[in-house]
């Protein structure tokens, strides 16, 4: 059978095409004739039936076939898409989405005749005379894959000629040369398809330029096809030449060569030809001839590499960047010691070149762990789509910045939170049609998902202009929900009072828990999550006008800088982030609540942590004089008393590892320059702990 | 053929010395020996956690086993060094008065520990051996850094949360 690295190959691309399908479909849902889309989504299909029949998944391949066949006839015109078929499609994406599921052994078995049988019923209902899909359910049961009957002689589907090759096309013509659509069969049960298709390239490419292939030619080269595949080829030869050329090689067993004829039929996919392309070098001169570049998807060459592996290579960097801090301390005892000889040069040189070196390499890993924000946020339209067709609301769903690339880690958490913030919008936020025409507002409701960056921090925004948060509501439902009393409530700011939502348990419906959003874990499951991650969630609200949830989060997980500062004999590092100033005070400054120290920084009451009261740190000598970090997380501020600081440096977050577990107060560990050990405050936890009083402060 | 007859009899062990205690430890749970260096403290840990110390880009955890054994705290010497365990995945470091060699002891010379050893509770020992007149006592490195341990080290912060 297959090995896992085949089967996971398949999956990566199966999961790439689902993805292109469900863009497809929405974009499909709007504009309904689109014959770019229509075509992407039959390649899509296409694709996914040729490697699952490779890989013995009948349903799958099964399933597609009954897709391109209704998409062949779409693009045909023969058939209109309707919203019936489109609802039809997405159960049909569902089913290979649980398909995939059940070979990746995370589903159950899956029934596709339902949606086979719904999906014929269109082709045959509005499919014209004769063409009857060769494939029928008979085949559910079938134990091997059958050729798809495109692939047979007698109806070859040939490959399609897009504008960029036109032009190369042409201009060759010019040049005396003949173009050539080549289609090459090989054995089914060849064993090594990308050996053979190999050999076929590099046997056409002695003889003239390959300018396109169907499949891909990384594909067809990774043995990634189904029986056969095609080319189009630039020679000087003639086609009995290129046949026989092509018969020669073991396990072809079919080839076929036909002239390529250009003509404006065969331009039949809407895309206007304007451009002459005055700048564009003519393939032919080019030896390396794969021009697949040129389709309309841009093929940037890639490797899959298993994220553990970056990981590795990030904490290796993240070694070498301790080294090199080491390194320049030694460069800078030598030179004190042995002031500037030859010798102490040499290592200030070596000692500089690797810092470059090692930020140059660390800014690349880190590069090379950032995935375009897209492949979270293109979950979102469907959603959007089902959850409001759910709940009967209309709305537009606008994206933006999906290019914005962020720490695959960072990916993986913020995941869970968008999704409930997304929910909550569509549920709470944005009213239906009705309401908002009886409000003087457009029927459909926008809802604006954005990322981008802002200095050093990704700052994700998800907008609604629904009805917004009145923070009345959210006063008496604390009240009711035993949260706080009465007068508290009263006296918080809107701003305060509307925090209140991000509270564990808090919910706004009215025991109506719907299945997408009410059950009261929503806001503080999203605080939660992004606060894991030093990113910061701020709401804003206007009652009638809509509500913006503001997302900030760091651009990486491994790397921070932060604040050092000395705590009796020890190090420790504050989190950039989370330090809003540094002030020195004096012993007059700091007042006593109830057992409590408080110091006041404009007009705000901030408690005040002792390390001692910190870190049970005995051997922290109290001065009259002195130094203050403020420290925030959300809302709260506390300050610290710190000995001295040392001023600002790039850690790397190390864990404390599991014999120490999560120890209270401290997020991890780092190693300093001179190999010590500083350990990392956790900021959150802190200003959770001792911030909880703040509120009592105020009031009292 | 010898070598694996011989392994089967005897076992290699690293004898350390603890509070004029000789212990022993089996090699195979031994990472490396390194001497003393600076500790950092961590707060609000174990008493018997002396800190963590950086090996190479690790965070290790380093436990004082006088300690742990409740024999009190023992004096830092020029001697005194620390004894890197890894012991299924988790890797600590124990500090010992000094280690004084490595040891190949038959195994039928292992005799189960009596209920208690030098105060030292029976539940992280392994057995005991006499080897030339000197009483070795076997550590079971497992379980110096299991479930008991484990517990304990959540207890002092639960007592820290209150204060």
């Amino acid at each position: 059978m297959f090995s896992d690295l085949e089967i996971g190959v398949f999956i990566d691309e199966l999961e790439e095409k689902i993805q292109v399908i469900n863009d497809g479909l929405l974009a499909l849902e709007r504009d309904e004739e689109n014959p770019d889309i229509i075509q992407e989504i039959f390649r899509a299909a296409h694709t996914i039936k040729g490697s699952s029949g490779i890989m013995g998944y009948i349903n799958m391949a099964n399933l597609t076939h009954e897709m391109e066949n209704l998409f062949d006839k779409i693009r045909h015109s023969e058939i209109h898409v309707t919203s019936a078929m489109v609802n039809v499609l997405f159960e049909a994406l569902d089913t290979l989405k649980a398909l995939k599921e059940e070979v990746t052994g995370d589903g159950p078995a899956v029934d596709t005749s339902s949606v086979v049988a719904k999906i014929k019923d269109f082709v045959e209902g509005g499919g014209a005379a004769g063409e009857v899909p060769v494939q029928n359910s008979a085949m559910n049961e079938a134990p091997v894959p059958k050729a798809p009957a495109e692939n047979t002689l007698a109806s070859r589907q040939w490959l399609e000629i897009g504008d960029v090759e036109e032009n190369v096309i042409r201009e060759a013509e010019l040049r005396g040369y003949q173009c050539f659509k080549v289609a090459v069969d090989i054995d089914r049960d060849c064993q090594m398809k990308n050996v053979r298709a190999f050999l076929v390239f590099e046997t056409l490419q002695q003889v003239g330029d390959i300018i396109k292939s169907e499949p891909s030619a990384e594909d067809i080269q990774e043995g990634k096809y189904d029986v056969g595949f095609q080319v189009v080829l630039i020679t000087k030869e003639d086609p009995d030449s290129i046949k026989n050329l092509m018969i020669t090689i073991s396990e072809v067993t079919e080839a076929e060569v036909q002239p390529l004829i250009l003509s404006n039929a065969e331009n039949m996919y809407g895309q206007t030809k304007t451009k002459e392309a005055p700048g564009a070098q003519p393939a032919i001169q080019e030896k390396n001839a794969f021009k697949q570049e040129y389709s309309d998807k841009k093929a940037v060459k890639t490797v899959r590499v298993d994220v553990n592996k970056l990981d590795n290579l990030m904490n290796l960097v993240g070694e070498l960047v301790i080294d090199r801090t080491r390194l320049n301390r030694f460069a800078e005892i030598f030179e004190s010691r042995f002031g500037s000889d030859d010798l102490v040069e040499s290592i200030n040189e070596i000692s500089n070149h690797l810092g470059q070196v090692t930020g140059d390499l660390q800014e690349q890993i880190m590069k090379a762990r950032m995935l375009p924000v897209a492949q979270l946020f293109n979950r979102f339209p469907r959603m959007v789509r089902d959850t409001a067709q759910k709940l009967n609301k209309e709305i537009n769903f606008v994206v933006e910045g999906k290019e914005t690339e962020l720490d695959r880690n960072v990916i993986e958490v913020i995941g869970d939170p968008l999704i409930h913030l997304i929910r909550n919008s569509i549920d709470h936020g944005i009213e239906t049609p009705e309401e908002r025409l009886a409000a003087g507002k457009p029927a459909t409701g926008t809802l604006l998902l954005k990322a981008s960056y802002a200095e050093s921090h990704i700052v994700i925004t998800v907008q609604d202009d629904g009805r917004g948060i009145d923070a009345n509501k959210i006063r008496n439902k604390a009240v009711e929900m035993g949260f706080v009393d009465r007068e508290t409530v009263d006296r918080m700011s809107d701003r305060e009072a509307l925090q209140l939502i991000f509270r564990a348990g808090f919910s706004t419906k009215n025991n109506e828990v719907s299945d997408l959003s009410g059950r009261g874990v929503g806001m503080d499951v999203v605080n939660t999550a992004i606060e894991q991650i030093n990113g910061t969630v701020e709401l804003d609200t206007k009652p009638g006008a809509g509500t913006t949830i503001t997302i900030r989060l760091p651009l990486t997980l491994a790397i921070i800088r932060a604040l050092m500062v000395t705590l009796g004999k020890q190090v420790y590092a504050f989190p950039l982030t989370n330090v809003s100033e540094t002030i020195r005070i004096t012993d007059k400054d700091v007042r006593r609540i109830g057992n409590n120290e408080v110091i006041v920084v404009r007009d705000k009451i901030l408690p005040l942590a002792r390390p001692g009261r910190l870190f049970n740190c005995p051997d922290c000598v109290e001065a009259t004089k002195m130094f203050v970090v403020i420290l925030g997380s959300g809302d709260k501020r506390i300050a610290v008393v710190v000995d001295k600081l040392l001023g600002e440096q790039e850690i790397v977050i190390k864990s404390l590892g599991d014999y120490l577990g999560q120890v209270q107060g401290l997020s991890g560990a780092c190693i300093l320059g001179d190999g010590k050990v500083a350990l990392i405050a956790d900021v959150r936890g802190l200003v959770k702990k001792l911030g909880a009083e703040e509120t009592a402060y105020a009031v009292g | 053929m010898a070598n694996i007859m011989q392994s089967s009899q005897e076992e290699q062990i690293v004898v350390f010395q603890l509070m004029e205690q000789v212990y022993g430890i089996d090699i195979n749970s031994v990472y490396e020996i390194i001497r003393m260096e600076s500790i950092t403290k961590v707060p609000r840990s174990p008493h018997f956690v002396e800190g963590v110390i950086d090996l190479r880009g690790r965070i290790i955890p380093v436990i004082d086993l006088s300690v742990l054994f409740g024999l009190g705290q023992n004096e830092r010497t020029q001697a005194s060094r620390i004894i890197i365990v890894e012991v299924s995945g988790q890797t600590i470091g124990m500090i010992v008065d000094s280690v004084q060699e490595v040891l190949r002891i038959p195994v039928s010379a292992i005799e189960p520990p009596p209920p208690v050893v030098n105060g030292i509770d029976v539940a992280y020992l392994r057995g005991i051996t006499i080897l030339e007149e000197r009483l070795i006592i076997l550590l079971d490195q497992n379980k110096i850094l299991m479930e008991e341990e484990k517990d304990q080290l959540l207890q002092p912060n639960i007592a820290g949360n209150q204060a």
